[in-house]
């Protein structure tokens, strides 16, 4: 197991890939194949200290046996999604059945379900859809969280394709206060116009 | 009616002969409006329609009728011509008729009564009483002369007379000629094991003592009273089974026939020879009970082998994935590793690099082989899925082909269409194929097989025949007779997917169909 504590510091910047085996040698030959392949990835061998160090460090994407000690991989997940909703999960498992490949993608919201041996393409290529989608949720999290109520409001509306006025009535608001909110919106997301506004939305950098 | 071979015809002409001869030996045991109180030709009869199926009666029922007009029971010119020949013709389509009715009700069932020793118990009695009971009938169909049964004398004498005559003779006769046929007829029937001296001093003991009390309760005026004899046969049947129960029987006969044959009057042989026929009916069912009992013990002892066999194989199941779990978590690491290897040392001195790509090629064929093992092996339900038909019997041959290189046969499976499909459980529908090839190589080793598939109308018919080698054709067997526990799991499988298995033989060749409802529409 990877200690936490004894590892360096992780960048805040670089999206991390945690790995959770309760086998430490498949953990960490598991990083290091992420590493060669430039995703930056920590080992971790135990589930409660993989939560533990959460509130310092934003995975991008989380790597989890299913069958381990205590905690199994899905307690594991709903666990992580508590506390941060926007982590990737990629589920590997050495006993696949098909109820849990179908709970791990449609009730756990795992990008894959990968069988040991793992195939490292498919592997790969998992993380790095995992990272991508952790990066547009955290955005999206990030830009929504500076808005008031009514200008989450306003701004839901809009990216529908909703005119001034349209708001306004559905809002009960003058048509006046909506062109104040819209312009509290491109102030506190530092976006150039309405299109750019939708691609936020989903996302998306702009 | 089945086709005649040119083989049945000394076995009718045999039975012709054999049926005059014992005609003609029944006549002391006659009394007004029944023929004889003594009947052996109706074993005779029964014997062989039960060996070769109730669909050969109408032939011997020809036979019957050139035994009596040769020998002149039946006179060409007498008046009532119509009623003798009709009434000669009953007793053979009649026996017909119960034998094919209670196999028809035995089939499909599975309890003591629908064991063959049981079976052919129960036949021996409907036959007579169903000959008996359809006299009437048949006369009254007939143009209202003077026939036989419809004199002045009562007609519940005389059909009791019949029914009784009958039953003594299948009960005596039928049971040894069966058994010698048997005996003659295949390899497969092992002589039965001599009884201990105990049982039969213990069976002696109980018939003479039984015999001496019916003596002495003649002597003391009761006249000839079934009981002792009913407790003895009953007692010797249930204990030991059809054999001792057919030697009692005789004991019984030899002791009351030379009696009766001699100068008693018409009612007080018929009361004396319904008292033999009880204690003779007695005495076969309860004989024939002890042996279906024997019979079904034997299975539930060899189902219960298979279930022991079965919790075996599960245990193996479980402790395989074990292993396949326990190896692929390892292999994980080394295949992850061995592939980084490969990669890094490709540039370095060609003896190194040759060395790393060959451990990641091993790593990687042993994940492909731990995948491939767990698809089989660590399934636990085996849900229905659409199967190309042709890869069902591929794997079924390749399951049984080490069976058929020890035999020396071959399987010839050609020509079977790429787009047959069926909805079904892969691994289960696979065994019934296997048991079905399985039984085949069995029954002909050392021959080729032939497996074919098609499409017939909505359904799938998968057929599976082989050369019929030594035995002759079966049909005629008792049911039950041959079929061994993989052909009940097969039909139990192929029934729960909707289909059917039915054996459809050749002459020469043993042919099973497995038909299963057709699944139209483009396979995954």
């Amino acid at each position: 197991m990877t200690d936490p504590a004894a590892s360096p510091a992780a960048s805040p910047v670089a999206p991390l890939v945690a790995v959770l085996d309760d086998d430490a040698d498949l953990g960490a030959s598991v990083a290091r194949l992420l590493a060669r392949n430039r995703m930056d990835a920590r080992a971790f061998t135990d589930p409660r200290a993989l939560l533990a160090i959460l509130p310092d460090c934003a995975f991008g994407c989380v790597i989890s046996d299913i069958q381990m000690g205590e905690m199994d991989g899905f307690a594991f997940a709903d666990a992580l999604r508590a506390r941060d909703p926007a982590v990737s999960l990629v589920f590997m498992t050495a006993w696949p059945t098909t109820a849990h490949a179908v709970d791990a993608v449609r009730r756990h919201g795992g990008i894959d379900y990968l069988e040991k041996p793992i195939d490292e393409p498919r592997l790969i290529a998992a993380v790095a859809e995992g990272l991508g989608w952790s990066a547009r949720e955290r955005r999206i999290a990030a830009m929504t969280a500076a808005f008031t109520r009514r200008e989450r409001d306003v701004f839901d509306l809009l990216v529908r394709g909703h005119s001034n006025k349209e708001i306004a009535e559905r809002l009960a608001i003058s048509a006046r206060t909506v062109e104040d909110h819209r312009a509290a919106i491109v102030t506190k997301t530092r976006t150039n116009g309405l299109a750019q506004l939708i691609a936020l939305s989903r996302g998306e950098a702009v | 009616m089945i086709d005649l071979r040119a083989s049945d015809l000394p076995l009718l002409v045999l039975y012709a002969l054999a049926f005059a001869l014992l005609h003609w030996t029944a006549s002391p045991w006659s009394g007004a409006g029944f023929f004889s109180l003594w009947y052996p030709p109706a074993g005779l009869r029964f014997a062989v329609l039960w060996s070769r199926g109730a669909r050969f009666a109408p032939w011997l029922v020809l036979a019957e009728l050139a035994a009596d007009f040769s020998a002149g029971v039946i006179d060409i010119g007498a008046p009532g011509l119509l009623q003798a020949v009709i009434g000669a013709m009953r007793p053979g389509l009649t026996y017909g008729l119960a034998l094919a009715g209670t196999r028809g009700i035995a089939r499909g069932k599975d309890d003591t009564f629908s064991l063959p020793p049981m079976m052919m118990g129960l036949a021996a009695v409907a036959a007579p009483a169903l000959n008996a009971l359809l006299v009437a009938p048949i006369d009254a169909l007939l143009p209202a002369d003077a026939g036989r049964y419809r004199i002045g004398v009562d007609i519940a004498i005389s059909l009791t007379g019949l029914a009784v005559g009958d039953l003594l003779g299948i009960l005596v006769l039928a049971p040894p000629l069966l058994w010698i046929a048997a005996l003659t007829g295949g390899p497969r029937q092992a002589l039965p094991r001599p009884p201990s001296r105990r049982a039969v001093l213990e069976d002696a003991l109980v018939l003479s003592g039984c015999l001496l009390l019916t003596i002495a309760l003649w002597r003391a005026g009761l006249g000839a009273q079934p009981a002792p004899g009913l407790l003895a046969g009953a007692w010797i049947g249930l204990r030991h089974g059809r054999i001792a129960a057919w030697l009692a029987i005789v004991a019984q006969v030899l002791a009351f026939l030379p009696y009766s044959s001699g100068r008693l009057d018409d009612a007080t042989r018929l009361e004396l020879h319904l008292g033999i026929a009880a204690v003779v009916l007695v005495t076969w069912l309860a004989g024939s009970f002890s042996d279906a009992q024997k019979t079904a013990r034997i299975m539930l002892e060899r189902r219960n082998r298979l279930l022991f066999q079965a919790e075996r194989l599960k245990t193996l199941r479980a402790m395989s994935v074990a292993v396949i779990h326990e190896i692929s978590q390892p292999l994980s690491t080394l295949a992850i590793e061995a592939g980084h290897l490969a990669r890094a040392t490709e540039h370095l001195d060609a003896d190194i690099a040759e060395s790393a790509a060959l451990v990641d090629r091993k790593a990687r064929d042993l994940s492909d082989l731990v995948r491939r093992l767990r698809r089989f092996g660590g399934r636990d339900v085996d849900e229905p899925s659409l199967l190309p038909v042709s890869m069902l019997l591929q794997t079924a041959c390749q399951i049984v082909a080490a069976e058929l290189r020890a035999s020396g046969g071959r399987i010839d499976c050609l020509g079977i269409a790429p787009d047959l499909a069926v909805q079904a459980q892969e691994i289960e529908l696979t065994q019934a194929l296997v048991n079905l090839l399985r039984n085949a190589v069995a029954a002909s080793p050392g021959e080729t097989i032939a497996l074919r598939a098609g499409a017939v109308a909505d359904e799938v018919r998968i057929e599976v025949t082989n050369p019929l080698v030594t035995a002759r054709k079966t049909d005629a067997q008792p049911l039950g007779a041959g079929m061994g526990i993989g052909l009940v799991i097969a039909r139990t499988i192929v029934e729960a997917h909707g289909g059917t298995l039915v054996r459809q033989d050749d002459v020469d060749t043993a042919r099973f169909v497995l038909s299963l409802p057709l699944v139209a529409g483009p396979l995954p």
